[in-house]
C-alpha cells in the first residue's frame, strides 16, 4: 500500500474539571493513496477526536501526546510531520482544506449562516490558489455542477438555509472539495440525512473519489454504509482500534467480538424473523475506562482473570489485518 | 433590500405619527395652562384684580381656547411644513430660537457617546472572548461590572477631579468662557471635541460595561459554532477567520439595542448634564415645565423621541444588514 497518511501511536489527552481524560490511546492506521478508510465505532468511541487530531482542529484543552506521529505525504511528493506544526502555521493553513478536506455531519452549522454559499467556496479557493475572483467563482459554480446542484449559478448566491438538506451537504462537498484536496475526512456525513438522500450522497462520494483520485476517511458508525463505500475498514472502541483490515475480509470474518457484535446489530430483510441482537450495554465514559481490555465489560466472551486485567496486544492476521483481542493471543499459543 | 427599506421607513413614520400624538397628549397633561400663568406673571403684586374674562382674553389671543384635536394639527402641521415649533410664551420668542443649538449638541454628544462606546465595547469584548479565562479576561470582566455598579454622577464627579488635576482640563460645559458666544469656526469646533470627551465618556460608561459582556459572551457562543471549526478545517488564518465568522455575528445584539442605548443615554443625561453644567435640553425641559411653556417642552420631547425612532430605525437597518436571515421575516 502506497500510503498519503500515517498516523503513529496517537494519543489525545484532556484537561477537564473532572481531572485528565484520554479518549484516544496508541491509534494506529495508515490511509492508501486513493483508497478509502472507514472509521467505525460507537458514539463517544473517539473517531471525530481521531480526526480532529489529523487537522489539529482540537481544543485548547487537548493535548497530543509527545509520541504520536501524524505523517501526510503531500501533493509535492514531501512529507509533512502535522504532529510537529506549529499552531498558525503557514504550512498547517495550507494542508488545511488546500491538501485535506473535511466535510462535517451537521451541513447547516457547517455553513456560517451570513455568507453565500460562494462567498465561502470562493474563499477557499483563494486561500489555496493563485485564482482570481472571477476565476474562482467559476470554478466554485463548475464544483457545485458537479456535485450535482440543479442550477449551481443560482445556488452560489444563496444561502444554507436557503438550501434543502441533501443540496446542502452537496454544497458543503463542494465547498471542501473546491480547493482540490488529496485526503477527504468525512465526519458521518450522511448521519442526518434520509435514507434516499443517505444513498445518493454516498454514491456522490464514491463517485468524485474516482474520478479526483482522492484518498479518504469516512467515519460513521454503520458498519453497512462502510461496506457500500470504503475498502479498508477500522474499528474503533473506547479511543483504541480493536481491528482493522480490509472491508471484505473484516465483513466477511470478523476476529474481534465487538465487530462481530456490530455485524449481528445490522437489520437485514433477509433475517426480518430473527430479531436484532444489539451489543449488551453501554459504552463507558472516557473517565471510567476500565482496565485490561477496554470492551471487557461487554464482550460474552471475555476470559476472566486475563482480560479483565492485561491489555491485549495486537494480533496481526495478516500484512494488511489485525486485531486486539486475547482470544486470538490465546488460539495462536494454543495451536503453536 | 430596496423592499425592506421602504417597508421599515412607513413604520417608523407610522411610529413617529403615534410618538407626536402621546407628546401633544403629555403637553396637556399639566392642571392649568399657560394664560393662567400669564396672567398671575404679568399682573401679580401690581394691584390689580385679573377677572376670569381677562385670562379667557389671554387664552384667545395665544390660541389655546381651540379644541385639541384642531390645536394639535395646527402645532404639528407648522412643524412638519415650516419647522416652527410656535412660541415660547415664556421667553416671548420662538421655540426655535429658545431651543438654538442645544438640539444639535445634545445630537452631538448622543453620536460621541455612541461612538465611544462601540468602538471600545465590541473590540475589548471580543479579545476578552478569544482570551477567555486569561487575566486580562478577569480584570476586564472586574472592571465592567464595577462599571454597571457604580453610578456615572459619581464618575463624572471623579473623572472632573482628575482631568483638572492631572491634564488641567477646563471643568463644566461643553465651551470655554470665551467661545460659548463666539460664532461657529474650526478654533469653536475643536474647544467643544476637547470639552466633549469628558461627558461623552461619562455617559458611555454603564453602557459601555454592559456592552463589553454582551459581547463577550455572543462571541463566546461563536466562537465554539462548527461553521468557525468548519472555516479553520479550510484554512483561513486566524484573525481574518475571527473577524469574518464569529465576530460579525457577536456583533449583532449590540446593534440591535442601539436604541436601547440612546434610551438611556438620554434618561442619564440631565443628572450628569447638571453635574458637569452641560448645555443640554434636559434643563430646558424641565424649566418649561414649571411654567407650563409647553410649545417649548413639547418640541424638546419631540425632538428626543424623534432620535430615538430614528436611531431605531437605523439600528433595523444596520442589523438588517450585517445578519441576512432577518430579511426573510419582512
Amino acid at each position: 500500500m502506497d500510503p498519503i497518511l500515517q498516523v503513529e501511536d496517537l494519543t489525545v489527552a484532556f484537561r477537564t474539571e473532572e481531572g485528565p481524560i484520554t479518549p484516544i490511546q496508541g491509534v494506529n492506521f495508515a490511509v492508501g493513496r486513493g483508497r478509502t478508510l472507514g472509521l467505525v465505532g460507537e458514539s463517544g468511541s473517539g473517531k471525530s477526536v481521531t480526526t480532529k487530531a489529523l487537522m489539529r482542529l482540537l481544543p485548547g484543552n487537548a493535548r497530543i501526546d509527545p509520541q504520536s506521529q501524524i505523517r501526510y505525504r503531500a501533493k509535492s511528493g514531501e512529507w509533512v510531520d502535522i504532529h510537529r506544526l506549529r499552531d498558525g502555521a503557514r504550512k498547517l493553513r495550507q494542508i488545511r482544506g488546500g491538501e485535506i478536506g473535511m466535510i462535517f455531519q451537521e451541513p447547516m452549522a457547517s455553513f456560517s449562516p451570513v455568507y453565500t454559499v460562494g462567498n465561502q467556496m470562493v474563499e477557499s479557493i483563494r486561500l489555496h490558489t493563485s485564482l482570481n475572483r472571477r476565476e474562482a467563482r467559476a470554478l466554485a459554480i463548475e464544483m457545485l455542477a458537479k456535485v450535482g446542484l440543479s442550477n449551481p449559478g443560482q445556488r452560489i448566491d444563496q444561502y444554507a438555509h436557503e438550501l434543502s438538506g441533501g443540496m446542502r451537504q452537496r454544497a458543503m462537498i463542494a465547498l471542501a472539495l473546491s480547493a482540490g484536496p488529496a485526503l477527504l475526512i468525512a465526519d458521518e456525513p450522511t448521519t442526518a440525512l434520509d435514507v434516499t438522500i443517505q444513498a445518493q450522497v454516498l454514491d456522490l462520494m464514491r463517485d468524485l473519489q474516482r474520478d479526483l483520485g482522492m484518498s479518504m476517511i469516512f467515519i460513521t458508525h454503520d458498519l453497512g454504509v462502510i461496506a457500500q463505500i470504503a475498502q479498508d475498514v477500522a474499528v474503533m472502541y473506547l479511543g483504541t482500534i480493536v481491528e482493522k483490515g480490509p472491508v471484505r475480509e473484516v465483513l466477511k470474518a470478523p476476529q474481534h467480538p465487538y465487530t462481530r457484535g456490530l455485524l449481528r446489530a445490522i437489520p437485514s430483510l433477509d433475517r426480518l424473523t430473527h430479531r436484532l441482537s444489539p451489543v449488551p450495554g453501554d459504552i463507558p465514559g472516557p473517565s471510567e475506562r476500565p482496565p485490561g481490555c477496554p470492551f471487557h465489560t461487554r464482550c460474552t466472551e471475555a476470559i476472566a482473570g486475563v482480560c479483565d486485567r492485561l491489555e491485549p496486544a495486537e494480533t496481526m492476521l495478516a500484512p494488511d489485518r489485525s486485531a486486539r483481542c486475547h482470544l486470538l493471543q490465546t488460539a495462536g499459543r494454543a495451536t503453536a | 433590500m430596496a423592499r425592506f427599506f421602504v417597508e421599515r421607513f412607513l413604520g417608523m413614520l407610522v411610529t413617529l405619527f403615534v410618538v407626536s400624538i402621546m407628546v401633544f397628549i403629555i403637553m396637556e397633561l399639566p392642571p392649568g395652562d399657560y394664560a393662567d400663568r400669564f396672567a398671575f406673571r404679568k399682573f401679580s403684586g401690581l394691584g390689580i384684580t385679573v377677572t376670569e374674562a381677562d385670562i379667557q382674553a389671554i387664552r384667545v389671543e395665544l390660541g389655546l381656547d381651540r379644541p385639541a384635536v384642531e390645536r394639535y394639527f395646527s402645532w404639528i402641521g407648522n412643524i412638519v411644513l415650516r419647522g416652527d415649533f410656535g412660541m415660547a410664551y415664556a421667553f416671548e420668542t420662538p421655540v426655535t430660537r429658545v431651543i438654538g443649538d442645544k438640539g444639535w449638541l445634545t445630537l452631538g454628544l448622543l453620536v460621541v457617546t455612541l461612538l465611544i462606546t462601540y468602538v471600545v465595547a465590541i473590540p475589548v469584548g471580543i479579545y476578552a472572548a478569544v482570551r477567555r479565562g486569561s487575566a486580562p479576561d478577569y480584570a476586564l470582566t472586574v472592571v465592567s461590572y464595577l462599571g454597571l455598579a457604580l453610578p456615572n454622577f459619581m464618575l463624572a464627579l471623579v473623572l472632573l477631579y482628575f482631568a483638572n488635576r492631572w491634564f488641567g482640563a477646563s471643568i463644566g460645559g461643553l465651551f470655554s468662557p470665551g467661545m460659548q458666544q463666539a460664532p461657529w469656526s474650526p478654533a469653536k469646533l475643536w474647544d467643544l471635541i476637547t470639552h466633549m470627551w469628558l461627558p461623552a465618556l461619562v455617559l458611555a460608561w454603564s453602557a459601555l460595561a454592559y456592552q463589553i459582556q454582551t459581547v463577550r459572551a455572543t462571541m463566546l457562543d461563536e466562537l465554539g459554532k462548527l461553521s468557525v471549526v468548519a472555516a479553520r478545517a479550510r484554512g483561513v488564518p486566524e484573525g481574518k477567520l475571527l473577524v469574518k465568522y464569529p465576530a460579525r455575528l457577536a456583533v449583532n445584539p449590540v446593534v440591535s439595542t442601539i436604541g436601547f442605548d440612546v434610551n438611556r443615554i438620554f434618561s442619564e443625561l440631565p443628572i450628569v448634564a447638571a453635574v458637569l453644567g452641560l448645555t443640554e435640553l434636559g434643563e430646558l425641559l424641565l424649566r418649561a415645565y414649571l411654567d407650563l411653556d409647553m410649545n417649548v417642552a413639547g418640541a424638546i420631547l419631540l425632538i428626543l423621541t424623534t432620535i430615538i425612532v430614528v436611531m431605531n430605525f437605523v439600528s433595523d437597518l444596520l442589523l438588517a444588514w450585517l445578519d441576512p436571515r432577518i430579511k426573510l421575516g419582512g
